[in-house]
């Protein structure tokens, strides 16, 4: 028997064809369904149930082992949880970069070596080499956005085996060896709700808080809202702005810009260059730096820079500064920035991402890691 | 188009010598459109295929038909007659007249219409009753009357339970997982028995006695007389009819309230347009089935045994008291989810139990019931058979889950 492997199954392509292709390397594979959330939301019914079979319906068709696995209790405390302690401090949380970090490679990851595994696998887009988290080879789908935060150790003994493919050929891939799966539509988990779906499943947890709408260049109050945590900044769908009263109708959409949680206030406006929409500099919390880097020479392993001098506080000095590569949202183009451990320069202004949201770090190919944007 | 469709189907036929094409009674085309794999349809308590028959019955409904039975003119007028006795028929059917039926979109409606009869009272429900019973009974604060091991109620239990403030008691006829037929005019003795007592002491609430008939309507003779029924349940997407049709008996004496208001259709219980080509077809579908039901019963009968004879290393969970067409097999140590999974790829489906519970990976409270382990829950494979079996299919049926079975055997003994 080859090296014992569970591969996280969710009922997708991706993570079928990697059970196949262990499968076929010779692993001695186990694939388990991750039971994280079950339960229907406003406009959305869960999916799990269908996922599962699907899962449970490859692995029959390779001939593997099958297990659920619950972690639905753990998921809405680490993951659902966090994402409403966020929202509610006025950030836009991102429960993919949590769920990985808390769930697949640390609970999933513990308890498959807990049952003697050599390795875990999952069907995300990256690779692994040398200990280090690298982009997928298919830029359109690389998901080492969400992967950033995950634990050296867990990568240690993680497998990606479709990381080096594109997304076609894995479809095509699925089809040949007649999984059913092939052409599925990508799943639709929580971590998917999306801008408008999360409002909707917001307000399962958080009551309605009703407040003003103003624009911020006026302070004119041009409608009403059911509470601003439930927007994010950049917003411009959801406000129910279009076709108010005494508005010039000039077709140009409102954009959240700011908003004052204290006083419950949203502010909009129609200006693009509106100075809260751009900034140079952006400040991050909860650094994660990935210590098996060719870079960790500058930072210690929780994350702290490394003070070989004394340190100095600010930007002046070069030598304190790394230039890096960022990515700001999935699948968003990298831009060339300057990182001093803290924060984060950019040569030209950039849209403003929401609070909460990640900054994931590359040097080319590797992914350094990242932190929470303040 | 039409010309390639026609003879690709007569080269399926050639060349698939399971595919069975009877144009009259029951058009039953079942052929996989790749490598002539066949199709062996062994679910049919999950639903059955709309008969030719009844298709065609239903179709001038659709089209020149299509008035609203309440309009004024005579040509709406005569869709009003052929829907009042279409209903007729279906009421025939059970032993009772049109006037005793409320057309629902389905059993599960009608279940829930049923339990509208209790008011402030309490309920009683079979422990293996459908979800469409039992959520509604905890709707109720329902309790729940405990079967035997051989799934047959817990005569017993019942009477211990009935306290005066029951109103309700329900009992399926036929369970939809293992088809344990109830002992229903006994049960009804019972209530009989208790609403006497009640009279002599005084107490006024009333006693109803429910059965959801889904399952049986075309295995079983019934009559809601001699069942001694109040209420009960019937669904067309069992007996060859339309998905969405189904009908509640109400015995007079039973005081339910509406599920919709509107224009008062249904006897003010059920407002809404009716379903016209539903219940013609249902009618259809029922009258059919009332036809052919020995020859059936029979049919059922024999394919039930060369299962059961062909069919390797299994323990039988429904020996006594089922319907001619349950066969629910046990294959301890073994994941038959997975068994589904690998029939599937040779044309045959199955299922593990009631369908809405399987697809959400519960554990089927039915078969725990019975005492079950939960092994043994697990290697249960519920086979339902019907009017597109034959022998030959259930020879080639019995084989391909014998190598199902060894497979999986094979797998796990690595």
């Amino acid at each position: 028997m080859g090296k014992k492997v569970f591969v996280g199954m969710s009922g997708g392509v991706d993570s079928s064809v990697s059970a196949l292709l262990l499968k076929e390397q010779g692993y001695d594979v186990t694939g388990v369904y991750m039971k994280n959330w079950s339960k229907d939301l406003p406009g959305m019914r869960c999916p799990w149930a269908e996922d599962l079979a699907d899962a449970k319906r490859v692995a029959v068709k390779l001939g593997i082992p099958f297990e659920v696995w619950d972690f639905e209790d753990a998921y809405r405390e680490k993951v659902v949880e966090y994402m409403l302690d966020e929202f509610k401090k006025g950030n836009t949380p991102n429960p993919d970069v949590m769920c990985n970090q808390e769930i697949k490679f640390k609970l999933f990851f513990e308890k498959a070596m807990e049952r003697g595994a050599d390795y875990i696998a999952t069907g995300h887009y990256a690779r692994v080499k040398d200990g280090q988290l690298l982009r997928a080879v298919d830029e359109n789908k690389d998901q080492t956005y969400f992967l950033y935060r995950i634990s050296n150790e867990s990568l240690k003994h993680t497998l990606f085996p479709i990381g080096d493919m594109l997304k076609p050929d894995v479809k095509k891939l699925a089809e040949e060896k007649g999984l059913h799966n092939a052409y599925k539509k990508e799943s639709m988990g929580v971590c998917f709700v999306g801008e408008v779906g999360m409002k909707d499943f917001l307000k399962e947890y958080i009551d309605i808080k009703p407040g003003e709408i103003r624009e911020v260049e006026t302070e004119k109050v041009l409608g009403y809202h059911e509470g601003a945590i439930f927007y994010t900044i950049g917003q411009r769908h959801g406000l129910y702005l279009s076709g108010i009263s005494g508005e010039v109708n000039d077709g140009l959409p409102y954009y959240v810009v700011d908003k004052n949680l204290d006083k419950n206030i949203v502010y909009v406006s129609k200006n693009l260059n509106d100075s809260h929409i751009w900034t140079d500099k952006l400040e991050l919390r909860d650094v994660f730096i990935r210590t098996d880097t060719v870079h960790s020479r500058h930072f210690a392993t929780n994350g702290e820079r490394v003070s070989e001098e004394p340190r100095n506080d600010g930007r002046d000095e070069a030598c304190r500064e790394w230039s890096v590569s960022v990515r700001l949202r999935h699948r968003a183009p990298l831009i060339p920035a300057k990182f001093n451990g803290e924060s984060l320069f950019f040569e030209n202004e950039i849209k403003r991402p929401a609070s909460g949201q990640s900054a994931v770090l590359y040097d080319d190919e590797v992914c350094l890691g990242g932190g929470i944007i303040a | 188009m039409t010309i390639w469709i026609q003879a690709s189907l007569l080269t399926l036929q050639a060349n698939t010598k399971h595919l069975n094409v009877t144009l009259n009674g029951g058009v039953f085309i079942f052929a996989k459109l790749c490598y002539n794999i066949i199709m062996i349809y062994l679910d049919h308590a999950a639903a059955t295929p709309v008969s030719s028959k009844v298709l065609k019955t239903m179709e001038p409904y659709f089209t020149d038909q299509f008035f609203n039975p309440s309009a004024a003119y005579l040509p709406a007028k005569k869709v009003a007659a052929e829907y009042e006795a279409a209903k007729g028929e279906i009421a025939h059917a059970i032993g009772a007249k049109a006037t005793d039926l409320v057309i629902t979109a389905g059993a599960t409606e009608a279940n829930n219409l049923a339990f509208s009869a209790v008011g402030d009272g309490k309920v009683l429900y079979l422990e293996t009753e459908h979800d469409s019973v039992r959520k509604v009974a905890e709707q109720y604060d329902g309790k729940s009357i405990r079967v035997l091991s051989n799934g047959l109620i817990d005569m017993d239990d019942l009477k211990a339970k009935i306290s005066d403030d029951v109103v309700l008691i329900s009992v399926a006829l036929a369970n939809n997982e293992i088809g344990v037929i109830q002992p229903l005019s006994e049960i009804a003795g019972v209530i009989r028995d208790v609403k006497f007592d009640r009279l002599k002491r005084g107490v006024k609430t009333p006693l109803y006695l429910h059965s959801d008939a889904s399952q049986a309507l075309n295995l079983l003779d019934i009559s809601v007389a001699r069942l001694g029924v109040d209420l009960l349940t019937l669904n067309a997407a069992k007996v060859y009819g339309p998905k969405g049709v189904g009908a509640l008996y109400v015995s007079h004496d039973v005081k339910l309230s509406p599920v919709s208001y509107g224009g008062g259709q249904e006897k003010g219980l059920r407002a809404g347009t009716e379903n016209v080509p539903g219940v013609i077809g249902f009618a259809k579908a029922i009258s059919e089935a009332k036809e052919h039901l020995n020859g059936n019963r029979k049919k059922y009968a024999n394919l039930r045994k060369i299962l059961l004879s062909e069919i390797k290393d299994y323990e039988l969970v429904n020996k006594k008291h089922a319907l001619d067409n349950f066969v629910v097999l046990c294959f301890d140590g073994i994941d038959a989810e997975r068994l589904i999974y690998l029939l599937e790829d040779k044309g045959v489906y199955v299922s593990t139990g009631a369908a809405c519970a399987a697809s959400k990976g519960l554990k089927s409270h039915v078969l725990t019931a019975l005492g079950l382990s939960d092994s043994q829950i697990t290697g249960s494979l519920r086979l339902t058979l019907g009017e597109t079996n034959d022998e030959e299919q259930i020879h080639e049926a019995a084989k391909l889950i014998n190598e199902a079975v060894a497979s999986e055997k094979a797998r796990i003994n690595g």
